[in-house]
């Protein structure tokens, strides 16, 4: 065993520079928060209000684009649950060999940088981009596709990105699924699709629940994704952040904003541990 | 391994063909890149029009990508030893419970992972104007420290849990003190694990941008967020042949890190 | 090579006591056993002589040298872990030459050192495999090695052979009594097994939650338990209930079921008081056909073989089941259920205790 003052030591500057570069920095955004913005200047000078966060609730144009959020995280995890599952059942269940190949092709897009990936989105979805090309050579459209600066464009792009994460996930969860109680499934005479319901599905939850989990959170989280294929119209939360910081220097709203979007986040992280804990109880 | 050699078991037709279609999927915009990289037009078609390296020639000659790439590579390096430094002496501060509360602790240093990245970028960009650390390489070397050391702490918590505690003591009580019984047994059996955690850091922090591209000053920017503000500005080919550089460097990384390590099993 | 002395060792967690008070000596070159139920806090001790936790209270001496205060690294000990705990990194040959590393031993000295302490183990051809390429037995030999390579002042033990199958665990007792007689290195020897115990040790330490019951030879600890739970511990015992009748100096009678009386030499308790009597199996002379004078009668109800002795379960008329054991090439060792027999149980095998509960 080492003593309480060799780990104090141990952690000590991690904790250090965590306090200093993570937990300060994020704490003294709470009071700009309830401080009014002053255009030109930034910050007005001794005057605090609520204001930041009752408009986040009031604006029309802030709760679109809360919903806007909200629902892209949904269709993103859905997309990538559909995707993801199948491609994880080959790999925890197909053929041994191919196992590690699928792998490292899941992985390989993940490491790949951010940006990479949505400009390869970019020139597969503008109005010049392969897609519209292929399909006006094809004959099949007479003017491009709007595929871009919309909800289809942050879509596709943003599945793309998290579907690795979702895949690893539902991976472990279907290793985990124990062959033999499917097999008594079968031996009581389930067929092959009834086992895959009653037993195969229902086990491998927790990992969909945390997949899901995972992706909802990635995705409302996003910024550079929604950046480059949505455009400097087209806004989810984290582009508000940026353009409130960056262009409007509206400090106030925008540290508003990003309360408003870790709770966002910590809440479903926390809804979803609660709900585990409690499939844990039944199980 | 009761029954997975049972060809019964195994997934359909259908369900290998919408697999196999989804790894295409995400291969595509990889595979677009790199040929749009080759290209001789400056817009994509399908069979190229025609190939050249110009776009390469034209990124490698470029002093102001020449100097992104010197940025992301020096913050990538750094912050990476020093979360390895930090997250590993944590963890295993953590891992052999020398102090009460370990649990908790441990959710703390995870904290980064959890809140969305823009917004430790924008509260360390509140933070570095009012302590003139704006602008500095220390304060962006800092912030990816804060990004990266989650990975560390991971992977290294990961990596200890599956240690017999005997070996340790063993090499003390044959006469090793504290550190040389970290350094000679401890560390080359947690080794793998870090090497593959310490791949994720150095990638996350290469790859970041929503808390760099508060951080850097006008003058000294990062690959990503170069990338990130050119195709703001218009779509170019080298930015493709740029890309193109960083998919290979990763592809070769990863197949490296899978021949020495089986990185997969880490993942 | 040092005697190791105990005194007044003592370790608490909190509020709970897990070692009391343990005070000994064990002689320059003796081999001892600490023996106990799991929980009995012999590895706890075990660990307080290596350095892996720190006392309580008292001291430990090594020698003369007090290392109560010394880290691990400084005592100078060889220890061999229940998991063989071989660093899974290095080959054999490194595993072994870790300690004499430590110790500033290299070149040529070094290579003798560890081919020498390999030859002891018998796996001088092994030295450049890796501990995974080892089956179970070749493991325990190298963590042996390992620990005596670097001549260490006193050898400790921590249930080397629990994770060998019998008959290795048979083979490996000889094996390391002879190698500890070679060196002569004192030897602590912590184990729950009594076989290894008695088989081994110059002297066992029998230890019951956290106290020393009795630090006395094999053949004390066997025939002159000290306590009741030695007697309990020791053996095959039959545990039955009773309630004392009479008392006479050390001894007195028992009364157990509905109304056998027995005399026992060995008796903890009040008169009236309930009592757990202890009879070992093999102290019970079973024979049949006429009872003899002063013996019990009784039926054999069910007969157990197995392999050197038979057990008896014999119902007495007093509505009590005793076992009994017996050699399986004698004159009485085929009794069918139902046979009438009779039993002759010695008093000075025959133990009472407060009962469970009644006090601790």
């Amino acid at each position: 065993m080492i003593a309480p003052r060799h780990g104090l030591m141990l952690l000590a500057p991690l904790a250090l520079v965590l306090t200093g570069f993570f937990l300060l920095p994020v704490l003294m955004m709470l009071p700009t928060s309830f401080r009014e913005y002053a255009p030109g200047t930034g910050i007005a000078p001794g005057v605090w209000t609520l204001e930041n966060y009752t408009r986040i609730v009031t604006d029309d144009y802030y709760r679109e684009v809360i919903w806007r959020t909200l629902g892209l995280g949904l269709f993103v995890t859905l997309a990538c649950l559909l995707l993801g599952y199948p491609l994880a059942f080959l790999i925890a269940r197909g053929p041994e060999r191919w196992r590690v190949p699928l792998i490292l092709l899941v992985i390989f897009p993940m490491m790949l940088n951010l940006v990479v990936r949505s400009f390869g989105w970019i020139a597969l979805l503008s109005n010049r981009g392969l897609v519209n090309n292929l399909l006006i050579q094809l004959g099949l459209i007479a003017t491009p596709l709007k595929l871009m600066f919309n909800l289809t464009g942050l879509m596709i792009g943003l599945t793309h990105i998290y579907l690795p994460f979702m895949v690893l996930m539902l991976v472990a969860a279907i290793r985990n699924v124990p062959r033999d109680v499917e097999a008594a499934a079968g031996t009581l005479g389930s067929s092959r699709l009834h086992v895959f319901a009653a037993v195969t599905l229902p086990l491998s939850a927790p990992g969909i629940l945390a997949g899901s989990i995972l992706v909802f959170v990635l995705t409302i989280s996003a910024l550079v994704t929604p950046r480059m294929l949505g455009g400097p119209t087209y806004k989810v939360m984290a582009t508000l952040i940026y353009d409130e910081y960056m262009q409007l220097l509206d400090w106030p709203s925008g540290s508003a904003l990003s309360f408003a979007l870790t709770a966002m986040a910590i809440g479903v992280i926390w809804l979803s541990s609660r709900l585990t804990k409690r499939w844990a109880g039944m199980a | 391994m009761t029954s997975a050699s049972d060809s019964d078991d195994r997934p359909g037709s259908a369900v290998t063909m919408a697999a196999l279609a989804v790894i295409v999927f995400l291969q595509i915009p990889v595979i677009v890149v790199v040929l749009a990289a080759f290209s001789t037009t400056s817009y994509l078609t399908i069979p190229p029009r025609g190939l050249t390296l110009a776009w390469f020639g034209k990124v490698l000659s470029d002093p102001s990508y020449l100097s992104a790439i010197r940025m992301s590579l020096i913050l990538a390096c750094g912050s990476t030893a020093i979360s390895l430094v930090l997250g590993v002496a944590a963890a295993y501060a953590l891992f052999r419970k020398a102090l009460p509360g370990s649990e908790a602790i441990t959710s703390v240093l995870m904290a980064p992972l959890v809140l969305p990245a823009v917004v430790i970028g924008v509260a360390l960009l509140q933070y570095y104007s009012l302590t003139g650390l704006r602008g500095s390489l220390f304060g962006l070397l800092m912030a990816h420290v804060v990004i990266t050391v989650p990975y560390i702490v991971r992977s290294a918590l990961a990596s200890l849990s599956g240690l017999d505690l005997a070996v340790e003591e063993a090499a003390r009580v044959l006469g090793a003190n504290g550190f040389e019984a970290f350094r000679l047994v401890t560390l080359p059996l947690i080794l793998p694990g870090l090497v593959a955690g310490a791949l994720f850091a150095f990638i996350t922090s290469l790859d970041n941008v929503p808390v760099t591209i508060f951080l850097i000053s006008a003058n000294q920017t990062t690959l990503p967020v170069l990338i990130f503000s050119s195709v703001e500005m218009g779509i170019d080919p080298s930015v493709a042949a740029v890309s193109t550089l960083l998919i290979a460097a990763t592809g070769i990384i990863l197949l490296i890190a899978e021949r020495r390590f089986g990185f997969h099993r880490f993942v | 090579m040092s005697a190791l002395s105990f005194e007044r060792l003592g370790k608490s967690y909190g509020e709970a006591e897990v070692v009391r008070e343990v005070s000994l000596t064990i002689a320059e070159g003796e081999f001892v056993s600490l023996l106990g139920p799991s929980g009995c806090g012999k590895t706890t001790i075990l660990r307080m002589v290596a350095g892996l936790v720190a006392p309580s209270r008292g001291r430990i001496l090594i020698g003369s040298d007090d290392v109560t205060a010394l880290p691990p690294n400084k005592r100078g000990l060889g220890l061999v872990f229940q998991s063989y705990a071989l660093f899974p990194h290095l080959t054999v040959f490194e595993n072994v030459a870790f300690g004499l590393r430590r110790r500033k031993v290299s070149g040529a000295e070094l290579g003798r050192r560890v081919k020498e302490a390999l030859a002891r183990v018998r796996l001088d051809a092994y030295g450049e495999r890796f501990p995974r390429q080892l089956s179970g037995g070749q493991q325990q030999r190298v963590a042996i090695a390992r620990a005596i390579a670097p001549q260490p002042r006193v050898l400790l033990f921590d249930e080397p052979l629990s994770n060998l199958d019998a008959q290795l665990r048979d083979e490996m007792q000889i094996e390391l009594k002879r190698l500890q007689r070679g060196l002569g290195i004192t030897t602590l020897f912590v184990t729950h097994d009594q076989g290894e115990a008695l088989s081994m040790s110059d002297r066992v330490c029998v230890m019951a939650r956290g106290v020393m019951q009795q630090f006395a030879t094999p053949e004390d600890i066997y025939h002159r338990p000290a306590t009741g739970f030695v007697a309990s511990f020791i053996g095959k015992p039959n545990r039955l209930q009773g309630t004392v009748a009479t008392r006479d100096g050390q001894g007195g009678s028992l009364r157990l079921g509905t109304g056998l009386i027995l005399q026992a030499a060995h008796i903890d308790a009040a008169v009236g008081a309930k009592v757990d009597v202890v009879i070992r199996q093999e102290a019970i002379r079973l024979r049949s056909g006429q009872p003899e004078p002063d013996a019990l009668a009784g039926t054999v109800a069910l007969r157990s073989f197995s392999g050197a002795r038979v057990q008896y379960v014999v119902r007495l008329t007093e509505g009590i089941e005793l076992i009994a054991e017996t050699s399986s090439s004698g004159p009485d060792s085929a009794l069918d259920p139902g046979t009438p027999v009779s039993l002759v149980i010695d008093a000075g095998s025959i133990f009472a205790m407060a009962s469970e509960g009644a006090a601790a």
